[in-house]
């Protein structure tokens, strides 16, 4: 199939957005969805902006049943490592259902890699849920590894009330 | 015992690079080390650094066995969830086994979060060893959850030759 892969514009955060939320349908969670399309366009494309987005679209004649061309997209940041420095951490990889199986999250993915090996990254970190069968057999048979089943690691969160009174020296 | 928690400058980059030293050797991976005090110094400093860092400091007459006055620090950077926005991830709090037990952990942690409240993140995240009892117990104390034991997510990695070869299929 016949797609393109570009870095992604202000313009394209009402897409970026419905498709947060079409991901987070799958993942059974889109009541947790808080942002908007307006956050995506001040926090994605400000002079310090706290993610990058990379947006997969198809011609016109390709375009989804709902007429969209926008068709996939990955969201990812640079982060550190104490160990290894220089990292990026992909937060979002989705493709349109109706999509699927053409080589687009693959090439999302490949885009995030190039990206970041040019800017001195040493690793590509994501989660991914451990139910979600399907996801962890496509990104192991690309040669990653899962961190939290080899070495133990476990994704710890604070927020609400714990990070209120932590910021206020209380617990 | 007085302390004073302070935002990092390049020098403190070479106690820095100790104290992440001494923190690798009590997570049995030491290593797994590969950066220095130069790559800390390039990355964290400047207009768009990788991360940022505290250190915790005492007076000269409660130095340590080894002489030294910096005796903790925390690394941490601002990332981004596409469900809740702008978020803080803390790669690293770290205090010499010697200063323990004096709030230090406690007061690095609370300046984070400070940080994360002033910059709008409405989440702090890190990770922790499975088997690292005493610090599981800590953050859970202050209300952190386990979201690897309580929704199954899994950390994954690509790294070495699986993200160059990964890299090279970008369109």
């Amino acid at each position: 199939m016949d797609f393109t892969i570009r870095a992604a514009t202000l313009e394209d955060c009402k897409d970026i957005s419905r498709m947060i939320l079409e991901l987070a349908e799958f993942e059974k969670v889109s009541d947790h969805v808080k942002i908007t399309q307006r956050d995506l366009e001040q926090d994605g494309f400000s002079k310090n902006p706290f993610f990058h987005g990379i947006i997969a679209e198809v011609p016109e004649h390709l375009k989804s049943r709902e007429g969209h061309t926008k068709v996939g997209y990955s969201l990812y940041f640079y982060m550190y490592s104490s160990w290894k420095g220089r990292a990026v951490y992909m937060e979002d990889l989705y493709v349109m259902p109706e999509f699927r199986g053409k080589g687009i999250g693959k090439a999302l993915m490949a885009k995030v890699s190039q990206l970041g090996l040019a800017a001195g990254c040493t690793q590509l970190n994501f989660t991914v849920l451990d139910w979600n069968k399907s996801s962890l057999d496509f990104y192991l048979k690309q040669g990653c590894w899962d961190v939290t089943s080899e070495l133990g690691y476990h994704c710890m969160r604070c927020e609400g009330e714990a990070l209120q009174h932590l910021a206020q020296g209380e617990l | 015992m007085r302390f004073t928690i302070s935002a990092a400058k390049p020098e403190d980059c070479k106690d820095i690079e100790r104290m992440i030293m001494e923190l690798a050797v009590y997570e049995n991976m030491p290593d797994q080390v590969k950066i220095s005090h130069k790559e800390l110094e390039r990355d964290g400093f400047g207009p768009n650094p990788f991360y940022h860092c505290l250190v915790a400091e005492v007076p000269e007459e409660h130095k340590s066995k080894d002489g030294n006055t910096t005796v903790g620090y925390v690394i941490f950077f601002y990332t981004y969830s596409t469900w809740k926005g702008r978020t803080v991830y803390m790669e690293d709090l770290y205090v010499m086994p010697e200063f323990r037990g004096n709030g230090i952990g406690k007061a690095l942690l609370g300046a984070v979060a400070k940080e994360a409240k002033d910059q709008l993140c409405s989440r702090l995240q890190f990770s922790v060893l499975d088997w690292n009892k005493p610090s599981l117990d800590f953050y859970m104390a202050k209300g952190a959850e386990d979201l690897t034991a309580k929704e199954g997510w899994h950390f994954l990695r690509f790294h070495g030759m699986a993200l160059d070869n990964l890299a090279q299929e970008a369109p």
